[in-house]
């Protein structure tokens, strides 16, 4: 009982402002018509979501954007946590900060500084021209290809530092003994991020994992503010979260189809977090 | 000796590297607000004189005082709000087991993923029968039980000492007197991590209010801020400067908590 | 313990309290509230209207809420509408000409019909047919979208071109001008950005097509002027006259800070171009190249909005009496917000007024908006039917590939695909 207290204050905000409005989403994804003129359409919306290559290209950028970028700043955060959690490390308090900021810097300031620094005339191509690393300038922001990139690295940029956030604060509850019994034992430090750091962060490796991925699939900000709004060029960067905003505000509005997409994510994320689950339990029986 | 002196040249040479990555958007904010429009746009990255003609700008267009007095409240609440609410079920969930609240929680988690786009249009509905649209409470409500927060605690709880919570019982101390005098105490450097996560999504929160307030005098600086980047002529000064302001506070939480960072928990009870 | 306990009850219910203060704000009577998306432009256009009414009308007062974007009030808009709510709407909202026709037919009965009220006559009438749907138009029209091509006239000079030379010429034409100027000053001719399809659609419109049919059917594959605006686009960038650029921020900055030669655009830029003052003199305006073929004039329109009334509006005769006694019928007005603003409203008796008659030193001298209001008179009329949106999106999709040479049938073809599976 004391359990069902402890949880009940979330549950009944959750079941009013989250589960009702999933209900009711749930129940418009089965409504087909333009804006208010609306109608019982069965699976309708399903059919169409199996037909449209628009919905089948921003699925598979939001895949790729979440099979690249989510390793890369797990493992950088960590890495970070662990050296910043150094207490012989000089000058922590500032690194700490400065790889913080970007989290906190405004998005209008880092995605006008990113759009000028990658821009077809900008200091990145520059410096790499002057290094001899390519031969012509590459258009970032015209180029499908690039325009990717540069979203994988804008996104890591401005997240590694908050997840970083959560491994330092989940290292203050390790105890410290226990890595000083294996540093007078003579573990080598890479030892003793595996086999001590690491098993201790598990869980909250899985939750930034489970949250980068959610976060990941809900791109949004940084694909429509280097895009303008359009998730280009040529769709490159439209991502699932973009196409329902673009469905429901930017289209002849057809909230039915919009919230079918919505629910194309949570089906998505159910399945890749069954697996990372799966993957983390098979790790411990091993 | 030398090895290890090499190591942590490296070390200190990759950070060096990563924060003068992260910094510099910063520092062209900051500067940013010094400059005028024209000099932003063409590129320059060093101190000007225009910063009091921007902050003059952004004081006389903006009703500062307001409308960061609307942020203020809104994410001071909130993050009260939802640091108790989903660190008290965090906490239950992780210390009560029972399989059915195990199932509950992995729906919990699942509804994480639903985009709020989806959830918006019936949300509206509620609060416009309650008649609450375009109040502070409408755009706290939603967000003080958050599954994510309540998972981070979850999550967050499983280092949490069991031997402490039964040493408490043995004391004779209620389930909520542990939560409040024990779990609490012990897990500071959580909630600090906590508050700066959770105030900076109340503060940066956007799609909701942006729909459910509707005057101007109610708006956070988080809405005004977008309007003024959206003009046919945007003053990238007065917007810079604005932006600057809007992040101070953040920063001013991170420097208070960060301290918790460093003291290890398990020391701080001994 | 107590102690504890008590303070934050004490922080709670303060919390509370500075919450619960704070209800809905009840639509004082008589208080006639806008939601317009730039102060400078629309927003003290607005206000300046709202202030010569009540000059007359001491009982009525004007509220302009000017700090949202305008995709921020399609949000906000679309929300309320689709929600069935009209708690918190303005009584007048401004909505872009292109999009109007969607939310007339997809939230009927959110707005109210103006004609019966306001003779449209007065406007011009591309503008009115914008919002016109069933016979019954919907909006007071505003600012004209009518493009104009402006120039670096200093730039061209130094390539050795004067006025004349851009006067009612073709986009073919303006690349051999572009070529030139290219060589002999190394700027590139203009600006432009791949996520925007402005330039493509002002093309088409000069031709008088747009993508649908009257029966409101896709018309791309066989649409010959969006098919030479599609190869006029990529010659542009084949021949190396184009400085990409991405967003607003840095399109507007490529040719306000002198690195381009030419801005092919809607009048309402004027203010933004305008901004910098040192420039003044060095700025020209031409009509707007038209498309090398059968029926292509030298005028087209890009954006360009409208007043709309909510029929929830509690102050419907009061709003409709101002729109009608200042929008519909102050010539003076016009002019004023014509020098202030640079906006170029679509009543055509003001036309007349002293103010279009005069000339900017800032354009060298020249009558600009005398110009304007010719070019206006001029713009073909089309439907932007309610799927606009969606069309551009697919015109954006095939973009990168046809500026790299792709066959531009195929492009047509997949735009046609992809634009007719979304239109459900």
């Amino acid at each position: 009982m004391t359990g069902w207290a402890f949880i009940a204050p979330a549950l009944i905000l959750l079941g009013l402002f989250m589960i009702y409005p999933i209900v009711w989403s749930l129940w418009m994804s089965f409504q087909v018509g333009k804006g208010m003129n609306l109608s019982f359409g069965g699976f309708a919306n399903i059919l169409r979501l199996t037909k449209d290559a628009v919905f089948i290209r921003a699925l598979g950028n939001t895949f790729t954007f979440f099979i690249f970028q989510v390793p890369i700043m797990i493992v950088l955060a960590l890495l970070f946590a662990v050296a910043l959690n150094d207490a012989t490390l000089k000058f922590r308090g500032f690194f700490r900060t400065a790889i913080f900021l970007p989290c906190a810097t405004s998005l209008i300031a880092y995605s006008t500084v990113f759009k000028s620094m990658f821009a077809i005339d900008g200091v990145v191509n520059q410096t790499l021209m002057e290094l001899h690393l390519i031969t012509a300038p590459i258009s970032w922001l015209g180029d499908p290809f690039w325009a990717k990139v540069l979203i994988i690295m804008a996104i890591t940029w401005r997240w590694t530092g908050y997840n970083m956030i959560f491994y330092l604060a989940a290292m203050q509850n390790i105890d410290r003994s226990i890595y000083e019994a294996a540093r007078i034992d003579g573990v080598p430090a890479w030892a003793r991020f595996r086999y001590l750091t690491i098993p201790m962060l598990k869980p909250v490796i899985l939750f930034t994992t489970v949250i980068s991925t959610i976060g990941t699939l809900q791109l949004f900000d940084e694909v429509y503010n280097f895009s303008a709004g359009s998730g280009g060029p040529s769709d490159s960067t439209l991502t699932l979260s973009l196409y329902i905003y673009n469905l429901t505000f930017k289209f002849m509005p057809s909230f039915g189809y919009s919230a079918t997409v919505s629910w194309v994510i949570v089906v998505l994320v159910g399945i890749l977090s069954f697996l990372q689950f799966l993957v983390a339990r098979d790790r411990r029986t091993s | 000796m030398t090895f290890a002196m090499l190591r942590r040249g490296i070390v200190y040479v990759l950070l060096s590297l990563a924060a003068f990555v992260s910094v510099f958007p910063f520092y062209w904010m900051v500067v940013g607000a010094t400059n005028t429009s024209a000099e932003i746009i063409k590129g320059k990255t060093s101190l000007g004189s225009a910063l009091i003609t921007n902050a003059t700008a952004f004081f006389t267009q903006v009703d500062a005082l307001r409308i960061f007095w609307n942020s203020g409240v809104i994410a001071v609440v909130a993050t009260a709000l939802t640091l108790l609410v989903s660190s008290l079920a965090g906490y239950g969930f992780e210390m009560f087991r029972s399989r059915l609240r195990e199932k509950l929680f992995g729906f919990l988690l699942l509804l994480l993923s639903i985009p709020f786009a989806a959830m918006m249009v019936p949300l509206f509905v509620m609060f416009s029968q309650a008649k609450l649209v375009n109040t502070f409470t409408a755009v706290i409500l939603p967000t003080i039980a958050s599954i994510f927060i309540i998972f981070y605690f979850r999550q967050a709880t499983k280092a949490f000492p069991r031997e402490l919570r039964d040493a408490a019982k043995i004391d004779g101390l209620k389930e909520w007197q542990i939560f409040l005098y024990v779990y609490l105490p012990v897990m500071r450097s959580t909630y600090a991590a906590a508050t700066i996560i959770v105030f900076m999504a109340n503060w940066n929160n956007y799609l909701w209010p942006l729909v459910v307030l509707q005057t101007a005098e109610n708006k956070t600086i988080t809405l005004i801020l977008s309007g003024l980047t959206a003009a046919y002529t945007p003053d990238y000064g007065l917007i810079l400067f604005g932006t600057v302001l809007a992040t101070l506070p953040t920063l001013i939480i991170f420097f208070l908590l960060q301290r918790r960072f460093v003291e290890g928990m398990l020391g701080a009870v001994k | 313990m107590n102690r504890i306990a008590s303070r934050r009850g004490r922080v709670l219910a303060l919390a509370l309290a500075g919450v619960s203060f704070l209800s809905v704000a009840a639509a004082s009577a008589g208080e006639i509230s806008v939601w317009v998306w730039d102060k400078a432009f629309n927003g003290d256009t607005m206000r300046e209207a709202g202030a010569l009414y009540t000059a007359d009308h001491p009982d009525v007062t004007f509220n302009v809420d000017d700090t949202a974007s305008q995709d921020d009030i399609r949000a906000k808009l679309q929300t309320q509408l689709l929600a069935g709510s009209t708690e918190g709407l303005p009584d007048i909202v401004l909505i872009q000409d292109d999009i109007a026709q969607k939310y007339l037919q997809s939230f009927p009965g959110a707005f109210e019909p103006l004609s019966d009220s306001i003779d449209m006559s007065l406007f011009a009438q591309y503008k009115v047919a914008a919002a016109t749907l069933d016979g019954k138009s919907y909006s007071v029209p505003f600012d004209s979208g009518v493009t104009g091509l402006f120039y670096r006239s200093d730039f061209l000079q130094e390539a050795g071109f004067t006025a004349a030379d851009l006067k009612d010429i073709t986009w073919d034409r303006l690349i051999e001008i572009g070529k030139v100027v290219k060589e002999k000053t190394g700027k590139p001719l203009l600006d432009l950005d791949l996520n925007d399809t402005g330039v493509i659609r002002m093309m088409m419109q000069s031709a008088g097509e747009w993508y649908f049919n009257a029966d409101g059917s896709l018309h791309i594959t066989d649409n010959a002027a969006l098919k030479k605006a599609i190869e006029t686009y990529a010659k542009l960038y084949q021949n190396d006259l184009v400085k990409p650029v991405s967003g607003w921020a840095e399109y507007t900055g490529a040719f306000t800070s002198g690195e381009v030669a030419v801005v092919p655009v809607g009048v309402w830029i004027t203010a933004t171009i305008k901004a910098n003052a040192d420039q003044s003199g060095k700025w020209g305006v031409a009509s707007i190249p038209r498309l090398d073929m059968e029926g292509a004039v030298n005028a087209s329109n890009q954006g360009g909005s409208s007043w709309f009334v909510l029929s929830s509006s509690d102050n419907k005769e009061e709003t409709i009496d101002f729109l009608k006694t200042v929008w519909a019928g102050n010539d003076d007005f016009y002019q004023d917000i014509l020098i202030k603003r640079g906006a170029v409203g679509s009543l055509l008796s003001a036309r007349n007024g002293e103010a279009f008659k005069a000339s900017d030193e800032f354009f060298g001298g020249a009558p600009v908006w005398q110009e304007f209001s010719t070019w206006l008179s001029q713009v073909p009329s089309v439907d932007y039917g309610t799927f606009t949106a969606e069309v551009d999106a697919a015109v954006q999709a095939q973009m990168p590939g046809i500026i790299a040479g792709g066959d531009i049938d195929a492009a047509l073809q997949a735009i046609n695909d992809q634009a007719q599976q979304q239109m459900q």
